[in-house]
């Protein structure tokens, strides 16, 4: 029996042929230069405007509706949207934003100020990841048509930038409440969301929205993002030529990536390193005396483990802030330059001297290769590691101060504001044992109100007790990366893990 | 028959009631802070606390399950905790994939596995060799692994199919074919070395009778004999294995509609479990569980039509 090639797929086709069906979309496209395929590692939690999440699933939101502002490429500056001015009262409680006129939903609704009002109020009473950041909003009312007024507790200077987030997103009040309002979303965003050709947690469609107010900046007629939470099959479709554009979640695939034609674009966004929560020594003493966690940040030898765990891709760091900001200091990186004979020391002086054991969490979602380095490392100085494995459960298990330190890579926002409110302010999300400080305190309210320059030094000073205390034991900066093809253009967004959709556009 | 057929379905609705209640109660207890997981780790403790509420899962379990049960009979599988997407939307949209991958497996293991084990048991020689070292092959080579180099061969490097996605046959049948022909490839591997194993033996058994040295005593073509006479009692064990194999296949489903990104059960059933998404694991055991008994309903029928004793017992 001869079997050619031809023979063979006509065989195998017409034998899988009486098993066809229909349903589901393709994620295999033809490429031509008014469509777009792009990967993503993550699929929307939801598409309800009220809930939905930012980081990477920024993409999804950014593709069906129109926030009341835009985020600009440093991720920190805002941009006009729905919102063309905007303007706060003397003491930054009062926001006055004016809105653009002639907008209409997706389902002919139009935009207006009381809309907006409603959005945003949505947003605060709902169950976003994202609900804490507009934590002080007091009230949103329209003054007119297209007058909103906002009214805040106190000062936020990250509101605006909140704004151009999750949470200014603009959903269309006739899909408010509908049963299919979280997989079936009605913005007057760039694009609309194919909800035949989707396959939800897979494959998302979108089509060019015909009634969007700003139809010159839409550069591509479909739009489509495939979700890959496994790195292999991610690199398949990236060698397969099946994607143009794609977030890395796994950078030892990068090689092979690059090898196919793409061009990495990196940014250093996060910070990975120890998280030591518990600065007052609630769940161990040790922990609460500033010599022991000096003590952890000498121990560590970040420059071998940005070599072995971070695959050398990212920057040593001993900082949370970017170094945009005005609160970096460089010399600062060097401040815990790795010496274990000064973490003995530490020790011995806190009365250590004998050592001390600490439980770290354990998680699949962490690399592997820490472990042992970071085991061997902290216990060359006397730090005896028993790790715990925390299987799924490991944010609430954190959040749920079980741990007085952790592992974790965290995001440095560009906004200082809003990295403060995430990792540093007594009741940020990642502060998990809400450790008050008179010092920071203080500086916090400088931050809050003061003067730009005011705010610059008091944000600098933070910075510098922050590290002098050792609230956290930063390692290095990892580069995260979005691939690109030959066609395809990208301009990084400094606040945000994924680009702006409208930075993506056709190589010209 | 009849009687046959309603013993069977009453035997699959308490072996439903089973799985679903095993099911339930191992994603309660293993499942963690869902509210929390479906968050995120920036979401406060409040919000936290207030997605637990809406999802009703400050009920004790008892009561929980008493209402997933309660709908579940009605039809109702509720929604995707994670997507909102409703359970049987979820289930529909992805089931025909998992099945035309499945099917085409389970046709290629069948035709492959007949034509092998029949040419094995009858020719010997270096065909039977040949046989028994695609078989050894086929059960060394994890199904994973030969995924990724069917990946890397056909679709990589000759460029024949895609490497990954889901195309529906009717949206571009050359598409469909260029998606689902490395996955029903790699889902079939194992299969085939197992079925041509037990229809070689089971060929060879049946040469041994009696009745097919008769056969043959009377002239009538070896050809015949071992098509009309032998293979017709070869088949019941080999249909056994099959049956085993459907549920091999399901589960084998889960690895390769994850290599090859394939939106099927499989692939869902992992991004769930891993969740703790119980409405929609829940749905997929309902789903699954039902599949497994229509599958194993219609070997028993097939058995007994091709031998009648199987039928009477």
């Amino acid at each position: 029996m001869r079997f050619t090639k031809a023979g063979l797929a006509v065989t195998l086709t017409a034998g899988l042929a009486l098993t066809g069906c229909a349903s589901g979309s393709g994620s295999s496209t033809s490429q031509t230069s008014k469509n777009i395929t792009l990967g993503n590692i993550l699929a929307p939690a939801t598409f309800e405007a009220r809930n939905m999440n930012w980081g990477n699933q920024s993409v999804y939101a950014q593709a069906v509706y129109d926030g009341l502002l835009k985020p600009a490429p440093n991720g920190k500056d805002v941009q006009p949207s729905l919102a063309t001015k905007w303007e706060y009262n003397t003491n930054k409680t009062v926001l006055t934003l004016t809105l653009r006129d002639g907008v209409v939903f997706s389902d002919g609704t139009p935009f207006t100020a009381e809309v907006a009002a409603q959005n945003l109020l949505r947003f605060r009473d709902g169950t976003s990841p994202q609900k804490s950041k507009v934590a002080d909003l007091a009230d949103a009312k329209a003054k007119d048509k297209t007058t909103l007024e906002i009214t805040l507790k106190q000062a936020n200077p990250a509101f605006l930038i909140y704004l151009a987030q999750a949470a200014g997103l603009q959903e269309s009040p006739a899909a408010f409440g509908k049963a299919d309002a979280q997989t079936n979303p009605v913005g007057s965003g760039p694009y609309t969301l194919n909800t035949s050709q989707t396959v939800v947690g897979t494959s998302y469609k979108f089509e060019k929205n015909p009634k969007y107010w700003d139809a010159n900046s839409v550069k591509y007629d479909t739009l489509t993002v495939n979700v890959y939470t496994d790195a292999t099959s991610e690199l398949n479709a990236l060698r397969g030529k099946q994607l143009d554009a794609a977030a890395v979640a796994d950078n030892s695939i990068l090689p092979q990536v690059e090898a196919a034609g793409f061009k990495s674009n990196g940014q250093n966004l996060n910070f990975a390193g120890l998280l030591l929560f518990d600065r007052a020594g609630k769940s161990n003493p040790a922990l609460g005396n500033v010599k022991v966690r000096q003590a952890i940040n000498y121990a560590v030898d970040a420059a071998a483990l940005l070599k072995v765990v971070g695959l050398g891709r990212g920057e040593a760091t001993g900082q949370v802030f970017r170094p945009e900001s005005p609160a970096y200091e460089g010399t600062l990186n060097s401040t815990y330059k790795f010496d274990p004979d000064k973490a003995r020391k530490l020790l011995a002086d806190a009365g250590y001297a004998s050592g001390l054991e600490l439980t770290v969490p354990t998680a699949a979602l962490f690399p592997k290769s820490l472990w042992p380095l970071l085991q061997q490392q902290l216990g060359d100085v006397g730090i005896k590691v028993k790790y715990v494995d925390t299987g799924t459960n490991t944010i609430a298990d954190l959040q749920a101060q079980k741990y007085g330190l952790s592992y974790f890579t965290l995001q440095r926002d560009a906004n200082d504001w809003q990295l403060i409110s995430n990792m540093i302010a007594p009741n940020a999300t990642w502060n998990t044992f809400k450790y008050q400080d008179p010092n920071v305190d203080a500086l916090l309210a400088t931050i809050r109100t003061g003067s730009e320059a005011d705010s610059a030094a008091a944000l600098k000073k933070l910075n510098e007790y922050v590290v002098d205390q050792a609230w956290f034991a930063p390692w290095y900066a990892p580069t995260n990366y979005f691939v690109t093809n030959a066609g395809t253009s990208v301009e990084l967004n400094q606040g945000n893990v994924w680009p702006n959709l409208w930075n993506i556009t056709p190589k010209a | 028959m009849l009687t046959f057929i309603g013993r069977r379905l009453l035997t699959g609705v308490a072996l439903l009631a089973a799985i679903t209640t095993f099911g339930f109660t191992l994603l309660y207890f293993g499942g963690g802070d869902i509210a929390r997981k479906i968050l995120g780790e920036n979401a406060d403790q409040q919000t936290v606390a207030l997605k637990a509420q809406q999802l009703g899962l400050d009920r004790p379990v008892l009561v929980q399950y008493g209402d997933w049960i309660s709908h579940a009979v009605r039809g109702d599988l509720g929604a995707s905790w994670f997507s909102g997407q409703p359970v049987l939307d979820a289930i529909g949209s992805r089931l025909s994939v998992t099945l035309s991958l499945v099917t085409g497996a389970i046709i290629l293991i069948a035709v492959i596995s007949v034509v092998l084990g029949v040419l094995a048991a009858t020719r010997r020689g270096w065909v039977d060799r040949i046989a028994q070292l695609l078989a050894i092959v086929g059960h060394a080579i994890p199904g994973f692994l030969f995924a990724v180099g069917l990946v890397l061969v056909f679709a990589l490097t000759l460029g024949w199919f895609d490497p990954t996605g889901y195309v529906p046959f009717l949206d571009s049948p050359t598409g469909w074919a260029k998606t689902v022909t490395l996955p029903v490839i790699a889902l079939a591997l194992g299969g085939i070395a197992s079925v041509t194993q037990q229809v070689r033996g089971s060929v060879i058994d049946a040469l041994r009778n009696d009745y097919v040295r008769t056969l043959r005593s009377r002239g009538i073509p070896a050809r015949r004999v071992v098509l009309k006479h032998v293979l017709r009692n070869a088949a019941g064990p080999a249909l056994a294995v099959l049956a085993v194999y459907f549920v091999g296949l399901l589960g084998g489903a889960v690895i390769v509609e994850q290599v090859f990104a394939i939106p099927g059960l499989g692939q869902v059933a992992v991004q769930a479990t891993t969740q703790g998404d119980i409405p929609l694991v829940m749905g997929l055991l309902v789903a699954t569980g039902i599949l497994v008994i229509i599958f194993n309903l219609l070997v028993d029928l097939a058995q007994g039509w091709l031998n009648p004793k199987v039928r009477l017992s």
